[in-house]
């Protein structure tokens, strides 16, 4: 995959680069819109993270300079800005993501995958989801977890959904918040966590591997090793 | 809003200015014609009488110079006749026997000497004699089987007889009546056409007013650049449109001046706080061991609380200045506290405090919904860290009158009675309190923003109550 990352910030630049790249990204960075347009046009991206406030030019109006170029690949927007322009919301619409700084990386890269995952021609929606011995029928909203039936609420299934949807990667508090909740909030308080540790009861029995883990500081992951 | 039910015709004050107004005008045109009425009524009795007075006297030196014979009766009694031909302000359409004017002279013995006129005289002869006349001036006359007045004059003959001229007053009273009956319709006509154009011409005016009313009660959280309507005119009200426009030109500035501070500031904490994120995750996922990363953990936490506080601190500082932005759409508050309550039960459980919700059904509000969201979430988060275990907390929702109530009651310790007056301030805390302080101001600036408000208080029987009211959508 290759990516080209717009941010004039060199201290952003370069931990993003560095963590992208971790992430199995090919990473192209500039830190203007002049260079970027350079890039963009010599060369084709699957990708692009564009951040708003460069110094030569406004990032909406780049990415309006290179959708007239021809350049079709999705566009993760970041801004540092606090409230949402309107354009913005126009280029959201257009199936382009936002992302506000600061972020969990955690949080960039679910974003990348899902700007990609759009781009791409969807494959037939699965009706069952398998993740070592958890199983789980998406229709008539079981799980199971060895053969055995385990008692889960909707919304904890819907939580675990979310969770094997994303097997082998971190999913973070706030994007659960957003994805099982549909609210952006930021809650001071273990509210998620206590959910995770419930859902933890029912998923990991005794003498079972522990699917469900903790990575402090970053969020959760299901593990599939 | 009680006075929707009213039609907006009767609020008006068009209505009232227009009626006082035409009050005034029909008030000092009556006075006007009342003064009129009088002088033209002094000016015909006095021409009457003028010919009275003439015509007496001529009839007197006829009655002296003609001679006593049998021809005198018949010659004082054609002059008569002829001077009653003269009538003035006579009607044109008189009959042919002059029941307007009678010719009468008494004799010393004060009988009938001679009579001309209608009828027999004698019942004038009894009016007069009822009646001193005095010879000099022209007096009033009522004689029984005549509805209207005479106006006598009188003169004494040398003979020792008295000759009286009377002239009805009927035509005058004709004269009179129907100059009354054409100033009272033409009257009518002008106070009615008067009323009309006042009333129409205040009400276009005061619509401009109500336009502007409207407009400017528009402009407000949201919506900065609107302006109020100006008339093409220069007149008061134009001015006030102009006026109002002006001021909102320099709200509308100082706020974006705010904007600009608030976002540069955000813009200029978010990049490094962002580089520390990063590096900090980095740093993170190469540590090995649980000790290195307990610190970076917690610094993580730490950094996401400081820019949730950011955040927080920027909204209150702007819902202060009314100048929050808000992306409305429309929310519906019960759907809303269902999530929430479910989200928050098992943090809650985990704690021992039981959370109860109670709700009359959906109801919908038109409002920025992450701003929303981070409200109830606030007021949940209050209620998870300053509730001891054991209590319990309330969600109830209804609707008073146009807007939903959210009632947010606990039965814990309460506000402590030192913080109770300064709850909406910004970093006022509890002293146990680990918050940064900003929950309450923070509910309160979302709900203000919104047009609603929100109350803080300590209930009789202990715990706290906290309730928010949200105008509802409109339908």
């Amino acid at each position: 995959m290759r990516l080209l990352l717009v941010e004039d910030e060199l201290d952003i630049q370069s931990f993003l680069k560095c963590s992208l790249e971790e992430a199995g990204y090919q990473v192209d960075a500039a830190a203007d819109g002049k260079t970027a347009e350079q890039f963009a046009v010599e060369e084709a991206f699957d990708i692009l993270i564009v951040d708003l406030g460069l110094p030569d030019l406004d990032g909406i109006s780049l990415i309006l300079r290179l959708r007239q170029l021809g350049v079709r690949a999705p566009v993760l927007i970041l801004s540092a800005r606090r409230s949402v322009d309107d354009r913005v919301r126009g280029l959201e619409q257009g199936g382009d993501d936002y992302l506000t700084k600061p972020f969990a990386l955690a949080e960039l890269l679910a974003r990348l995958r899902n700007l990609l995952k759009r781009s791409s021609p969807a494959g037939s929606e699965a009706t069952r989801l398998r993740v070592l011995d958890l199983e789980l029928d998406l229709l008539r909203r079981e799980a199971t977890r060895a053969g055995q039936l385990l008692q889960l609420t909707p919304q904890e299934f819907v939580l675990l959904e979310y969770l094997c949807r994303n097997t082998g990667r971190v999913v973070t508090r706030s994007m659960i918040l957003d994805k099982v909740w549909g609210m952006r909030i930021q809650p001071d308080t273990n509210v998620v966590d206590v959910h995770i540790y419930r859902l933890r009861g029912k998923v990991d029995g005794k003498g079972q591997q522990p699917l469900i883990r903790t990575l402090r500081g970053v969020g959760y992951v299901l593990k599939d090793r | 809003m009680s006075s929707r039910t009213d039609s907006p015709m009767v609020r008006s004050a068009a209505w009232r200015i227009s009626l006082w107004a035409t009050l005034a005008f029909a008030f000092g045109t009556m006075i006007v014609f009342i003064f009129l009425h009088r002088f033209i009524a002094d000016d015909i009795q006095r021409r009457s009488d003028a010919w009275l007075s003439g015509e007496v006297e001529v009839l007197g030196d006829v009655a002296e110079r003609t001679p006593k014979d049998a021809l005198y009766d018949r010659v004082v009694g054609e002059v008569a006749e002829l001077a009653g031909k003269e009538v003035p302000n006579k009607a044109s359409s008189e009959t042919s026997s002059n029941d307007s004017v009678f010719f009468l002279q008494e004799g010393t013995d004060s009988s009938l000497k001679l009579w001309v006129g209608a009828g027999s005289g004698q019942n004038t002869l009894q009016a007069i004699r009822k009646k001193k006349i005095l010879s000099d001036q022209p007096t009033d006359l009522r004689v029984s089987g005549f509805p209207v007045p005479f106006r006598v004059a009188s003169i004494r003959v040398d003979d020792g007889s008295q000759i009286y001229l009377g002239l009805s007053e009927r035509d005058e009273l004709r004269v009179l009546n129907s100059l009354r009956l054409r100033f009272f319709l033409l009257w009518l006509l002008i106070v009615l056409f008067g009323f009309a154009i006042v009333f129409s011409t205040t009400r276009r005016m005061l619509s401009h007013v109500r336009r502007i009313t409207e407009a400017a009660s528009r402009i407000g959280h949201s919506d900065m650049h609107s302006r109020v309507p100006t008339t093409g005119r220069n007149d008061e009200v134009a001015q006030l449109a102009l006026t109002l426009n002006r001021m909102l030109d320099r709200i509308e500035s100082s706020m974006h001046q705010l904007h600009t501070i608030t976002d540069s500031l955000a813009h200029d904490l978010r990049s490094p706080l962002t580089a520390i994120r990063g590096k900090l995750e980095m740093s993170l996922s190469a540590a090995t061991h649980g000790e290195q990363a307990e610190p970076i953990v917690s610094a993580i936490d730490e950094l996401d609380r400081l820019s949730e506080f950011l955040n927080q601190s920027l909204d209150v500082a702007e819902a202060k200045a009314d100048a929050l932005r808000l992306t409305r759409s429309e929310i519906d508050l019960d759907e809303l506290l269902r999530v929430m309550v479910d989200l928050y039960e098992p943090s809650m459980a985990e704690r021992g405090l039981q959370i109860g919700f109670g709700s009359a059904g959906s109801l919908k509000i038109d409002a920025d919904a992450s701003l929303i969201h981070r409200m109830i979430a606030n007021l949940f988060d209050n209620e998870l860290k300053h509730l001891p275990a054991g209590c319990s907390v309330t969600m109830q929702l209804q609707v008073e009158a146009d807007s939903a109530s959210l009632v947010c009651e606990d039965d814990g310790p309460g506000f402590s009675p030192d913080v109770l007056p300064h709850l909406f301030e910004r970093r006022v805390k509890g002293r146990e309190s680990n918050g940064h302080g900003l929950g309450l101001a923070f509910i309160d600036a979302v709900a203000r923003a919104h047009g609603g408000a929100v109350t803080a208080r300590n209930r009789e029987t202990g715990g706290a109550r906290i309730s928010v009211s949200l105008p509802l959508a409109a339908r």
